[in-house]
């Protein structure tokens, strides 16, 4: 298994035990938000799990560039080589 | 609302707070260091801390020293509030005062150390006595209560971020209902401590691009928002019926006309994108007062400076209020200060209170940059005088909780 698969198959694990849920029927291509059914404060909770697993930390400008399964992942890998572009922060918990 | 008190990071005390206000002063600061904890680990390094804070200062004797710091803050505020409305508590029925206390976290300055302690030396005999007292949300409502010798109804409203403007609403409440003659109101919250401060973090709620900057990060609706500071502090507002303050020949800064509660019922840290629950809250309560949308000339909004809640609450205004949205002054406290939580509703009611007495209308701090969404007219980076008859005060809490109160010059 190259290093790339293993991170794609770690984030799908997470999600799939975040989610409670069989691994396979975690598509690369689901988003997170309109597949997944994660709202922003689960997506904030299963991010806290990836920080934890692949040892990073995730800036909040960071987090509107993930929509897919697939766009963390390849987060992920990008860590390891340069620090991503950050956009605005998106619908963050407030009130 | 016949009297008024202040413990803030701008001021102790109503005068230094309004002047600072009005002047535009920042309370927001580098975050203290928490001891040992290493403090880059924090995203966000800002919080609009009071510093300095000794209660010995203000208040003599046990209670004061045995209660946690927002306990303390809110004895210190009530002190001047009721200094501040002449009342003499000793001369009146102790059974028709009560107290309405607004907390959001408790008494974290005491909790945090002691779980810390507790857990790490696997001592449990050793807990100090005083915890459960000092933890409880009540010890300020109860403090306050033994401070004026109020034996009336004694309530702690919890409700985040939301919880005092629900206070000042049911302290109204209580007075209507004749259930009281006079109602100190008060908001109180001091929880900037390690693992609170983490939380808040952990949940991305907290600024985080301005901590080379503290006083720009608490920013409402500014297009670099990037989430609210976390602030400490306490309010208290002396309320009592109308009849019971002219008897006295008391002086009002303005009456609380009328107030709204409702729920979302939707999420519990987001509120509704669309902002009709909160427009709907804002129209009920005007709706209580027998007040129009038109009649409006002064808002102090909720306003945190999160990305979403900003917008929200604008969209919320406009839809409410059409062509006036374009005309009403409003203000973002929470830029002078960062977020109070449990205080904010309290402090935001004094603002209102001075506002309506005075005219004058403090400044939006960090209003430097405009978000398009956000944009009105009324809001101003500068200080703005104008006549306001009619002021709402928007309060939203996590729990999916929203709350609007109305203040009208009282007209004697």
């Amino acid at each position: 298994m190259t290093a790339d698969t293993d991170v794609a198959l770690r984030v799908r694990e997470a999600l799939a035990q975040y989610l409670k849920r069989d691994v396979a029927t975690i598509k690369p291509s689901d988003s997170l938000r309109d597949d997944l059914g994660l709202d922003s404060l689960a997506t904030i909770e299963l991010l806290y799990q990836i920080e934890e697993a692949f040892d990073v930390e995730i800036p909040d400008t960071d987090l509107p560039s993930l929509v897919t399964v697939a766009d963390v992942t390849t987060y992920l890998q990008g860590r390891t080589t340069q620090a991503p572009q950050g956009a605005a922060k998106p619908n963050l918990p407030s009130r | 609302m016949t009297g008024l008190g202040v413990t803030s990071a701008i001021g102790i005390g109503v005068r230094q707070f309004w002047e600072a206000a009005l002047a535009g002063r920042s309370g927001v600061s580098k975050l203290s260091a928490f001891e040992s904890m290493p403090m880059e680990a924090y995203r966000s390094q800002v919080a609009g801390q009071i510093h300095d804070f000794a209660v010995g200062q203000y208040l003599v004797g046990p209670l004061a020293e045995r209660v946690d710091r927002f306990a303390q803050f809110a004895m210190v505020a009530t002190k001047e509030a009721v200094a501040d409305s002449a009342l003499q508590l000793g001369r009146e029925d102790p059974y028709r005062i009560g107290v309405m206390v607004g907390a959001g976290m408790g008494g974290m300055v005491i909790a945090e150390p002691e779980y810390h302690r507790v857990y790490q030396a696997l001592r449990p005999n050793r807990v100090v006595p005083n915890f459960i007292p000092e933890v409880t949300l009540n010890s300020a409502s109860g403090a306050l209560a033994i401070m004026c010798g109020a034996k009336g109804p004694n309530l702690t409203i919890s409700t985040a971020c939301s919880s005092s403007a629900h206070a000042i609403g049911l302290a109204r409440d209580a007075i209507r209902a004749g259930r009281a003659d006079v109602v100190i109101a008060a908001g109180a919250d001091a929880s900037i401590v390690p693992l609170t401060f983490g939380g808040f973090c952990s949940l991305r709620a907290l600024s985080t691009t301005f901590n080379d900057s503290p006083e720009k990060a608490s920013r409402p609706f500014s297009r670099t928002r990037d989430g609210f500071v976390m602030g400490e502090g306490a309010g208290a507002l002396i309320l009592e019926s109308l009849d019971h303050a002219r008897k006295r020949d008391a002086r009002i800064y303005a009456e609380v006309a009328a107030y709204a509660a409702t729920s979302e019922a939707h999420h519990m840290v987001v509120p509704r994108e669309d902002g009709l629950e909160i427009a709907n809250t804002m129209s009920m309560a005007l709706r209580n007062a027998r007040l129009r949308p038109g009649q409006v000339d002064y808002i102090n909004a909720h306003a945190t400076s999160t990305p979403i809640g900003d917008v929200v609450e604008i969209r919320a205004i406009k839809h409410l209020f059409q062509r006036r949205a374009n005309q009403v002054a409003i203000n973002a406290t929470k830029s002078l200060m960062g977020h109070t939580l449990g205080a904010a509703g309290a402090l935001a009611g004094i603002v209102c209170a001075l506002t309506v007495d005075s005219g004058l209308i403090h400044p939006t701090l960090n209003y430097d940059d405009p978000d398009p969404d956000c944009a009105l007219p009324g809001i101003s980076r500068r200080a703005q005088e104008r006549s306001v008859q009619v002021a709402l005060l928007n309060a939203f809490g996590f729990g999916s909780n929203n709350a609007t109160v109305v203040f009208k010059r009282c007209l004697t």
